[in-house]
């Protein structure tokens, strides 16, 4: 069977990894090989229980390897690229429609990357750019507060935004100590003494704030409410700029919640 | 006074600027605190909708002008107030560490003489830079008639420097700002663009030159206070852009704040439709390569309320449609209504790998609604046979909903001719129009 006919029938299998990239190339791996098309791909962290049978797909650094070796080779470095973005993406069955992307791709070679109009590639585009736009929001929504010298900020974005806004806060504050909680993904970037780092997390509870920073967060709020022209007045234009599901982690918004 | 109350003072008579934009510059951080973005950052949105990305303060709103549209004019009897330039640094560098902001912008009104108070605004910005090495982005104003070794001090420190031309008209100067003259305007913008081009040689010389007002130069004209026509704004915005080099022109609707029997009566509504339309024509100067001939005329010298420009020009130009989206050139992509500047782009790049039919051209953001009249695609090879009524009435602009019938009547009342376009009865589109 030819790569490009493996998407044309689903099988009646699933499968099951570890919910990390190397993981998901183990999946296309095996996905090749057996020639194959699961009817799902699912992390084991966010799995619910189902009837259909699910195969474990057990991680493989030295195949995971050879899979990502392969895209920039028979696809095109871009190629590479757009699955390691989708794949942070909040794309609904993100796995699936980049395996499918995939087997398209090391059949019809670097042209598909461009062909932005095709029903497979256009959803995986828009999940790219939602990803940038998040992030593109979130260097400026995230609020941070002075914890003794230490400023912390928490964000709970759809996408997994860490790695790349990190770059564009350790250059604004390369001189101070910082750390970015993301609630939904539960992780962290941590900026120290100039040196960076992005780890899991559990929960976690923040000290009291201090006089001055509850001092300088009425000064915001009350620049916020004064700098609006009320003869102007379109919430409707705020809310389509700034969607609500920010609101919660920006201190000029809480109130209005 | 406390810092709250100087806030809250200082943001009152400042909030009527409508530049608040962080963009142009890119410096990445240095040793200090913060960097710039090329592209600018909006950090929040106000209850009006415009994006908040700096710090839009008044040094003070102290006064010795009258300019009659003005809060702050000394004429106004209004509680005043000043930042001194401790302060308002402090303050600047607290927003920013809790990325509130992206920078200061930095406005005065005009305290004993204008030399003094550029000095005061000076004394914040190189507080800001040399003391706290502040690598965020400064839009400063200069005060009309201040000393030309202030204006080049001043741009030293800041990435943006902006002289307001206020209103569209010499006539309208005269009459509403008697303390400004044209020439006490266009000097500080003719040595901000000198300086810059100056500055361009020196940094090929020496690459550690300082940098003069590195974001460019620009300014704003408030629109609706005097009877000035599209036609006449447009005219000048485009004269601006071109004589001095200005990287933007902001037009801000007109905001009673005084009674004057010079201005608009004071339950006037801003004409924010009116102000729209000018924002969407600038664009199309800057972005679009529309010449203003192309867009207004001095027949109808003012907008089409119903359609946005670009609509307007379409549809009064059917000779050049329908454009085969899978052989035009970008610009005459960029002409057809419902295709940016994005999806151009997008169009370009992947026709080349296979012809696009309707369905590809709407996963590449094209607005097929209003597009549809004005293209051939592989689906569709030889166009729409349509009318004008149904094309118009897909091109009717659907923010003059959002921005209110009242605008509608403002225009109509105090505007000149424009054409509505025939066909469409407004009656069934759930508008009154009241001429
Ligand atoms: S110079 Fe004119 S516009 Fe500026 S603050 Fe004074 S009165 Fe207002």
């Amino acid at each position: 069977m030819a790569l490009a006919d493996i998407i044309k029938q689903t099988s009646d299998k699933g499968y099951l990894y570890d919910g990390g990239l190397a993981g998901f190339f183990c999946c296309v791996y095996e996905s090749v090989y057996q020639r194959e098309l699961p009817y799902g791909i699912y992390a084991k962290y966010s799995h619910e229980p189902c009837l259909l049978p699910l195969k474990h797909i057990y991680t493989d650094i030295s195949k995971a390897g050879k899979v990502r070796a392969s895209i920039p080779k028979k696809i095109s470095a871009r190629a590479l690229q757009m699955v390691e973005n989708v794949f942070l993406s909040c794309l609904e069955e993100r796995e699936l429609a980049l395996l499918r992307f995939l087997l398209l791709g090391y059949s019809e070679g670097s042209n598909i990357t461009k062909q932005w109009g095709r029903a497979e590639i256009a959803p995986l585009l828009a999940a790219e750019r939602h990803l940038w736009g998040e992030c593109h929001l979130l260097q400026g929504f995230v609020r941070f507060s002075d914890h003794q010298g230490v400023l912390i900020a928490v964000i709970s974005p759809k996408n997994y935004v860490l790695p790349y806004i990190a770059g564009h806060f350790i250059n604004r504050y390369s001189s101070e100590n910082f750390m970015i909680y993301d609630k939904t993904h539960q992780a962290a970037l941590i900026y120290h003494d100039r040196r960076q780092d992005i780890i899991p997390v559990q929960d976690i509870e923040f000290p009291a704030l201090a006089a001055e920073e509850e001092e300088y967060r009425e000064l915001w709020k009350c620049f916020y409410h004064t700098v609006a022209i009320e003869e102007r007045a379109n919430p409707r234009c705020r809310m389509t700029h700034m969607p609500k599901r920010y609101w919660e982690n920006m201190t000029e918004m809480h109130d209005l919640l | 006074m406390d810092i709250l109350e100087k806030l809250t003072i200082l943001t009152e008579g400042a909030k009527y600027d409508a530049a608040c934009t962080s963009s142009g510059a890119q410096r990445p951080g240095q040793k200090g605190l913060g960097n710039t973005l090329k592209a600018g950052c909006c950090h929040s949105f106000s209850a009006d909708g415009r994006c908040i990305s700096l710090l839009k303060v008044l040094q003070t709103n102290y006064c010795v002008y009258d300019c009659k549209y003005c809060v702050n004019r000394v004429s106004n009897e209004v509680v005043r107030a000043a930042f001194t330039p401790a302060e308002l640094a402090e303050l600047t560098i607290q927003f920013y560490r809790r990325n509130y902001i992206e920078g200061l912008f930095l406005s005065s009104g005009v305290h004993i003489n204008p030399d003094h108070t550029m000095e005061q605004m000076i004394k914040t910005i190189e507080l800001l830079r040399y003391s706290y090495n502040f690598g965020g982005y400064i839009h400063a104003k200069t005060i009309p008639g201040a000393a030309p070794e202030l204006v080049q001090r001043l741009g030293l420190a800041a990435d943006r420097l902006s002289v307001n031309i206020e209103l569209p008209s010499e006539a309208s100067l005269k009459l509403l700002a008697p303390h400004k003259s044209k020439q006490a305007i266009l000097k500080p913008m003719a040595q901000i663009r000198d300086g810059q081009s100056e500055n361009k040689q020196d940094l090929i010389k020496y690459r550690h030159a300082p940098h003069f007002a590195a974001a460019g130069q620009a300014t704003q004209m408030i629109i609706g206070a005097t009877p000035e026509s599209d036609y006449q704004i447009m005219k000048l915005a485009f004269g601006l852009y071109k004589q001095y080099a200005l990287k933007r022109v902001f037009y801000s609707a007109y905001i009673p704040a005084v009674e004057d029997n010079l201005l608009p009566a004071c339950d006037t509504k801003p004409p924010l439709l009116r102000e729209h339309r000018l924002y969407q024509a600038d664009f199309l100067l800057r972005q679009y390569k529309f010449t203003v001939d192309e867009i207004i005329s001095e027949q109808t010298p003012n907008f089409n309320p119903y359609l946005d420009p670009k609509c307007n020009w379409a549809i009064n130009n059917m000779q050049y449609f329908p454009v085969d989206v899978n052989k035009a050139c970008l610009e005459e992509l960029l002409r057809v209504p419902g295709i940016g500047p994005v999806s151009a782009r997008r169009i370009i790049t992947s026709r080349r790998h296979s012809k696009l039919g309707l369905p590809e051209l709407k996963r590449l953001g094209v607005v097929l609604k209003r597009a549809r009249y004005f293209i051939l695609a592989a689906d569709l090879p030889v166009g729409l046979k349509s009318d004008k009524e149904s094309a118009l009435k897909a091109l009717l602009d659907p923010t003059i909903h959002s921005l209110g019938v009242e605008q509608l009547t403002l225009f109509d009342t105090t505007q000149g001719e424009w054409a509505l376009p025939p066909a469409v009865t407004i009656d069934g589109l759930g508008l009154t129009a009241t001429n």
